[in-house]
């Protein structure tokens, strides 16, 4: 019983984490047909940042985490004007193919800037202090990643229902143009999908850092391999299918990690990304999504 | 009030519209005919600020607006129902017409017409609260021209209001579109459907093949047998 | 549309393409042979080195054209395709002895297994062509960026099985011990065979239905066009050729490593496809010609080098920058690349009338 309780709160604090990804690269893409790829970056963005804090003496936690938050948004918004805005109305493999671009040219740049080794960061590793409730063992991290993700997830929802730019957000992933005709600016919209999935990527990335304590120049690769993979789950483009997506997931893997005898633990994602391919085949639109019609926003 | 002068739109390699003149007064309603592929669409679009003008001028009030964009369009007093209405499907009701007064600061006006407009348009009242796209294709053009009315626009320009409607919601329509002008808007409506639209219009275009092939009154069109022959054809319903 | 012709004269016209294509495919070549023969006869050794290790790109990145170019979906999986190809050809033609020490405990008794040079080579070229088939059967059912990712999960799967079985691909210790057959003649001959084959496939019914499905997918099928088996084709054949780079690069070099098929190889080799323009077969000789002399200068520059007396820094991770530069300027200025589509033929002929009528 305990040991179920403990790995279902680690599969859901797991997939939490492939949510709040998977969650960024799914507004951005319903929003503006942009596959993200460079999104993993925004967690070595997070991570490089905290680890510059630190060596400048700014290790404070309570100052660490709003700065990281605010430079991965930064970075994320100034990425759409200086990189995807010349190929938005390009097709989505050109889309997709510059984010390959940016994803190299930030992974290159920690690389010069630091180091091409890994570096610790310990800076949120207090995160990861242990709570016993009763028999169970927690850590502070696993309440964290589930409640904040839900939190954040609530709040979306409220933003996307509730305000002028969230509906044209939604109304934008049906029909861009009618949106424009509406005199919504067709940048503030994007601009606003970039800062979210940057908000939810900065988080994510506080998290990834206080499991793994330290980060290297190539962190955002399988994560954001992950977070795609979630998407495609749960349908691309669709913002429940995101969540649903990385949560599925994220059980999936700890259901490996459990099942999977010791000497193929090694191969656990090669696992993961086995088993998906095998629903995709059944079900190609993913988890919620409907099937494709003629004349649909595809990706 | 827009003075379209000259203007050619291009798309692609191709040249859709050439050379084209056209104005709308304030209070006027004017309608602009022609066959399918005519260069309709793609003058309003020029208008709008969705594809741009190759060569000429678009003035609206006394200002050129050639370089702006469509939102800053919009925020001047234009606003086009497109054509296929483009209701946002996954949006209800009241989240569409909510949107259509996106750039408007005024939330007391802006309440003030929701409930005029949902009084003049019931059945939008009783679908209050369901997706756009769950309304029929008579509903869906309704909400769409009202939720470019929630604007407050000056100009009101209409695509192809009555494409694929049934015969009665199109008469329903078209009452409606005449009485907005009673409101005090002024309206470019693009038909195909002459007949209809020349009841209620005050002056009318004729466009074919992006040549403007008619310029007069409402009148003259619908009471000469021979132009209307000439330029629309018997068989145009 | 053709079915009020005689079936003749179809025949003819398609005997006419088939014969244009061969003589494009004939002009590339020579154009990519042609820089190799100068780097033979005049280039020093480790200039013949860098020619080799550009034709073996060359020769992946023409099997990530015949998929990604015609069916218009970005594809990351071909290294790993690449490195089925190596591996393969690795595990048969490694002499006994030395399998002994490297894979003692082979499954399937191929411990006890050595192959020809030439035998090793088709079998490992058949094995990836079937993976490739299989995986195919799943990656057509999905369209665009689900494919695309699709892709990426093919590669990380298949490095995931060389890292990880250790019995038969030594994990992420190399391989060694292949014969050193090929050299850069072999790499020139293989090269105008692909483009060949690259070449005819473009111009095909096949490559020309799934370029123009491309765009719609759902349109072709409804037009009747059976898109999947299309793709399925470019995808094996693909495939393939990347398996006979691999199979080459082994071949050349000796021995193999998993890190050589992953990433930094895809990456790699899709700027040069982009760059290029992946719509062309000379898009990719372009392409990998390009960036194997840039990413050569830069290297230079990685390792620190002194300039007019002065130390510069080490600049490891310079190259890979620049790649992303490359992509992202290449996407943003002319996504379809330097050739924008066109074959060294095409524009010749261009030229050539353009002369005669000034003339």
């Amino acid at each position: 019983m305990q040991y179920v309780a403990e790995q279902a709160l680690n599969a859901l604090s797991i997939g939490a984490e492939y949510s709040l990804l998977a969650l960024g690269l799914a507004i951005v893409f319903s929003v503006m047909g942009l596959v993200n790829f460079a999104h993993g970056e925004f967690l070595g963005v997070g991570g490089y940042i905290m680890y510059a804090m630190a060596l400048f003496g700014a290790g404070d936690i309570w100052m660490i985490l709003p700065v990281c938050l605010l430079t991965v948004v930064i970075t994320a918004v100034l990425l759409e004007r200086v990189a995807f805005r010349p190929v938005r109305r390009a097709p989505a493999t050109t889309g997709l193919l510059t984010a390959f671009g940016v994803a190299i040219i930030l992974q290159n740049v920690f690389l010069m800037g630091v180091s091409p080794r890994p570096k610790a960061v310990p800076a949120v590793a207090v995160l990861n202090t242990t709570v016993d409730i009763g028999s169970f063992t927690f850590t502070i991290l696993q309440f964290l990643e589930a409640g904040v993700t839900a939190i954040a997830i609530v709040l979306l929802v409220v933003f996307m229902r509730r305000t002028k730019l969230g509906l044209a957000m939604r109304a934008a992933a049906h029909d861009f143009t009618t949106v424009r005709l509406m005199g919504v600016r067709a940048n503030r919209v994007i601009a606003t999908a970039f800062a979210i999935s940057g908000f939810l990527a900065g988080l994510a990335a506080i998290f990834f850092i206080a499991r793994r304590g330290a980060i290297d120049p190539f962190m955002g690769l399988l994560p954001v391999l992950k977070a795609f993979v979630a998407c495609v789950l749960g349908g691309f483009g669709s913002l429940p299918g995101a969540v649903v997506g990385g949560l599925v997931l994220g059980i999936l893997e700890v259901v490996l990690i459990i099942l999977l005898p010791d000497f193929l633990a090694g191969l656990r994602d090669a696992a993961v990304f086995f088993i998906i391919g095998a629903i995709l085949v059944g079900r190609p639109q993913g988890i919620l999504g409907k099937k494709a019609e003629l004349g649909d926003k595809t990706a | 009030m827009l003075e379209v002068d000259n203007v050619s739109v291009n798309y692609g390699a191709v040249r859709a519209v050439h050379s084209v003149s056209l104005s709308v007064d304030e209070g006027e309603i004017v309608t602009l005919l022609g066959p399918n592929g005519a260069g309709k669409t793609s003058m309003l679009s020029a208008i709008i600020g969705l594809v741009p003008v190759a060569e000429g001028t678009v003035t609206f009030e006394g200002q050129n607006i050639n370089r702006l964009d469509t939102e800053s369009r919009v925020a001047r007093g234009i606003t086009v129902t497109p054509e296929g209405r483009h209701v946002f499907a996954n949006l209800t009701v009241e989240e569409n017409l909510i949107l259509g007064a996106a750039i408007r600061r005024d939330a007391d006006g802006v309440a003030r017409d929701l409930e005029t407009y949902l009084d003049m348009f019931p059945i939008l009242r009783e679908r209050f609260k369901q997706s756009g796209g769950s309304l029929s294709g008579g509903e869906q053009q309704m909400l769409a021209v009202v939720r470019a009315l929630m604007s407050g626009p000056k100009l009101l320009m209409l695509d192809e209001p009555s494409l694929g409607l049934a015969p009665q919601i199109v008469d329903q329509i078209f009452k409606l579109i005449s009485g907005l002008r009673d409101h005090g808007l002024t309206l470019l409506v693009v038909e195909q459907n002459a007949q209809e639209a020349l009841k209620f219009a005050d002056r009318a275009y004729i466009l074919s093949s992006g040549n403007l092939e008619f310029a007069g009154t409402a009148e003259e069109l619908r009471t000469s047998a021979d132009l209307m022959k000439a330029y629309i054809g018997e068989g145009v319903s | 549309m053709d079915s009020g012709r005689p079936r003749r004269r179809l025949w003819h016209v398609e005997g006419a393409r088939t014969l244009r294509s061969v003589r494009g495919a004939t002009i590339i070549a020579a154009f990519a042979v042609g820089i190799g023969l100068l780097i033979m006869l005049f280039g020093e050794p480790y200039q013949v080195r860098l020619a080799v290790a550009a034709y073996i790109n060359l020769i992946l990145v023409l099997g990530l054209q015949i998929f990604m170019g015609n069916a218009n979906v970005a594809n990351l999986a071909h290294p790993g395709f690449m490195g089925l190809g190596a591996y393969l050809t690795s595990i048969f033609a490694v002499p006994l002895v030395i399998k002994k020490t490297l894979i003692p405990n082979a499954p399937f008794g191929l411990g006890e297994v050595q192959l020809g040079v030439v035998s090793s080579f088709v079998a490992a070229v058949s094995i990836t062509g079937i993976i490739a088939a299989l995986t195919g059967l799943v990656l057509v059912r999905l369209s665009g960026i689900a494919a695309t990712i699709l892709t990426l999960a093919i590669l990380v799967i298949i490095h995931g099985v060389f890292v990880h079985w250790v019995d038969l691909f030594r994990g992420t210790q190399a391989f060694y011990g292949i014969p050193k057959v090929a050299g850069i003649e072999t790499m020139m001959i293989a090269t105008a065979l692909v483009i060949l084959v690259a070449r005819l496939f473009k111009d095909s019914r096949i490559g020309v239905q799934l370029r123009a499905s491309a765009t719609n997918m759902l349109a072709a099928e409804a037009m009747g066009v059976n898109i999947r088996a299309l793709r399925l084709i470019a995808w094996v054949l693909g495939g393939v050729v990347c398996g006979i780079a691999g199979a080459l690069y082994a071949y050349y070099l000796g021995t193999v490593n998993a890190r050589a098929f992953y990433f930094h190889a895809a990456f790699l080799t899709l700027a040069m496809h982009i760059l290029g323009g992946m719509r062309s077969v000379t898009g990719a000789v372009v392409g990998v010609a390009l960036i194997s002399v840039a990413m050569e200068l830069i290297r230079h520059l990685e390792s620190g080098p002194v300039i007019l007396g002065a130390q510069l820094p080490d600049l490891f991770g310079l190259g890979s920058l620049m790649l992303g530069v490359i992509i992202v300027l290449v996407m943003c200025l002319r996504s379809d690349g330097l050739m924008g589509g066109l074959e060294l033929d095409e524009v010749l002929d261009r030229h050539w009338k353009r002369w005669r009528r000034g003339g």
